[in-house]
């Protein structure tokens, strides 16, 4: 027993898996996928009407009497994003999960990445929506629910990045950390859910039978999968990156010994 | 133009700039993280070069 835990403490951790490997493949695919639902976006799924106009114009083989919605475009990558983010939000939570269960650094390392990866997928949502909130409602914010709730996530996201840098003790860091990272994920249904329980929102109920058209489906499909494979891959590089300073660090450690 | 057409289509121009900037700030956010990644394992290489050279020095 004592022998086996001097092993654990003296085994330095291991940087490049399997899963590295797969990773070009990975970032390939979603490269791939994000540009071809970025042309579909613009050349294939035609632009959502808006307000009614005074009259009606033949457009290509269609009437039309609405306002074409060219910033409706944003919505291809801002909800595949917002899902991205929603999907790094759980693995996190897996890995705090998983460390609070077995105690073990590495999965606070995981947890810490995909953390990280969450926040980006965060920032991107919140951008993309930004501009189409100032464009489309006039004002750059407003106290929406899902707004407020996608909001108070990132908040959290940005609470558990701070508190590791206040804590020293690595396990105690990792365990708080741990914490905040499950409350951050409990906020991902709420945040998912929010515009059923409070149907006056401005943000509408897209994920439903009719909610969009087959072509704007397969568009935030071909994006969603993408972006998914984009964010695993940075996941895996910027995982082998911090294992390989981590391994480094302990070599030093030895050579100090 | 068609008075009517030019309603139809008068958002499209004036959307152009948060439409671009959506897209262009989405990916810079991800050129970012890569360019953080990038450097951080150009730091911990750059230590291991350090500590090669240390290793080296004591086994001369």
């Amino acid at each position: 027993m004592a022998d086996s835990k001097k092993r654990t403490a003296h085994k330095l951790p291991e940087a490049g898996q399997w899963p590295d490997v797969l990773s070009p493949w990975v970032i390939v695919a979603g490269i791939i996928l994000t540009t071809l639902g970025f042309l579909m976006a613009f050349f294939v799924v035609p632009p959502v009407s808006g307000a009614t106009v005074n009259g009606a114009e033949l457009v290509g083989d269609t009437v039309v009497s609405n306002k074409l919605l060219m910033s409706q475009k944003i919505f291809y990558f801002h909800m595949p994003v917002a899902i991205t983010s929603f999907a790094a939000l759980a693995f996190a939570a897996y890995y705090c999960v998983r460390f609070l269960i077995t105690r073990e650094l590495r999965f606070d390392t995981c947890a810490r990445i995909a953390m990280e990866v969450a926040l980006l997928f965060t920032v991107m949502t919140m951008i993309t929506g930004e501009m189409w909130t100032r464009f489309e409602w006039g004002v750059w914010w407003t106290w929406d629910p899902r707004l407020t709730t996608y909001l108070i996530l990132m908040l959290i996201v940005i609470a558990y990045i701070v508190l590791r840098n206040m804590v020293d003790d690595p396990i105690r860091r990792a365990a708080f950390a741990s914490v905040v990272g499950v409350i951050a994920f409990i906020d991902v249904p709420i945040c998912f859910m929010v515009t059923r329980l409070i149907p006056s929102s401005v943000h509408p109920v897209v994920t439903r039978a009719g909610g969009m058209t087959p072509e704007m489906g397969l568009c935030i499909a071909l994006v969603g999968v993408g972006m998914m494979c984009v964010a695993f891959a940075l996941y895996r590089a910027r995982f082998r990156q911090v294992r390989f300073a981590e391994r480094v660090d302990a070599l030093k450690e030895r050579l100090d010994d | 133009m068609n008075p009517v057409l030019e309603e139809i289509y008068s958002t499209i121009i004036p959307s152009a700039p948060y439409l671009i900037a959506a897209y262009a700030l989405l990916w810079v956010a991800l050129l970012v993280y890569i360019l953080i990644i990038v450097r951080g394992q150009k730091r911990a290489e750059k230590q291991l070069e350090l500590i090669e050279e240390d290793v080296k020095g004591r086994t001369l």
